[in-house]
């Protein structure tokens, strides 16, 4: 059905409308490379996580201090918000908008909830007498951690201010590389969640 | 939906559907092997040095399916963000080893 329209269109339809202009191939490239820079940085907290983890001092360790199963709730909280965001990007190449909108909307709620569990939990363990001064292992417990969350937070206000953005103007090739490029930067958040369960939450409980 | 015309010049779009169930297998096997990781600490039943490669081998298949199926590296056209993000990883596995090593 498709194959007599090739010749009368010069220049290829775009099958994904967010690489159909070069303005929107620059940002998708410009993301990856901020996430190649993001990799460096979290590293460099992942190391010094691991290097500090047993000077807990007079504060709780690591194994007495985890709760795993809060962990494993907010693991599956962030995981399917991964998958809700790219059926979102299924939803926008089939060009359906209000698809496209659900499957956001429901990612950022997703990002809402675990946002929340993970204010929670540290406010827990603030009570536990794990604070971020209180010694090595909390600071660099607090600093891997939290750059995470607040990760997830400017993500959740950016895909949220996307959702408005895309309501009103519909899906175009200005406003769909931009949601294209937050659920890579979604993905990624979720990436750096997943060596934060297993370094921290799980080899932490193994000791 | 004013593009509708427009969407069917285009031909049928490389089988959606197909994608979406590419997706969602990722999800599933994504979800089997976190709740393999959770309960093999739970459970506490292999040795520590057993578990600490079965964790850590569980979380680099995850971030590789994540990478190729959720991040679409697995398209055409992904030299350079592989690239960079090999790159990325790269430096990573310096950085932590450097640092943990070195404090």
């Amino acid at each position: 059905m498709s194959s007599h329209n090739d010749l009368s269109m010069a220049p290829k339809m775009p099958d994904h409308l967010e690489t159909s202009t070069l303005e929107g191939k620059n940002k998708i490239l410009g993301v990856w490379f901020f996430i190649g820079a993001e990799t460096v940085l979290f590293a460099s907290l992942f190391g010094t996580y691991l290097a500090l983890k047993n000077q807990h001092m007079d504060g709780p360790s690591s194994q007495e201090l985890f709760n795993i199963w809060m962990v494993a709730v907010m693991t599956v909280a962030l995981l399917t918000s991964s998958l809700t965001s790219v059926l979102g990007i299924v939803s926008m190449h089939r060009n359906n908008l209000q698809r496209t909108l659900f499957w956001f909307g429901v990612t950022v709620l997703l990002g809402a909830t675990f946002l929340g569990l993970e204010i929670y939990e540290f406010y827990e363990y603030t009570h536990l007498g794990h604070h971020f001064t209180g010694s090595a292992f909390a600071s660099a417990f607090y600093t891997l951690v939290g750059t995470h969350g607040s990760h997830v937070l400017f993500g959740i206000l950016w895909i949220t201010s996307l959702i408005i953005q895309v309501r009103k103007q519909g899906l175009t090739p200005v406003t769909a590389p931009k949601l294209y490029v937050s659920s890579l930067y979604w993905h990624f958040i979720d990436v750096i969640w997943v060596f934060i369960f297993t370094v921290v939450y799980l080899l932490g409980k193994v000791g | 939906m004013a593009t509708d015309s427009k969407t069917t010049a285009q031909g049928a779009p490389k089988n959606p559907s197909d994608r979406s169930r590419k997706h969602l297998i990722a999800f599933a096997v994504m979800m089997v092997l976190t709740a393999i990781a959770f309960a093999a600490v739970a459970t506490g039943a292999l040795p520590v040095a057993a578990l600490v490669t079965l964790l850590l081998i569980m979380a680099a298949i995850q971030v590789v399916i994540q990478f190729f199926t959720f991040m679409h590296l697995d398209q055409k056209g992904h030299f350079f963000p592989i690239f960079f993000t090999g790159a990325g990883l790269l430096f990573a596995v310096v950085v932590v080893l450097g640092v943990w090593l070195l404090l």
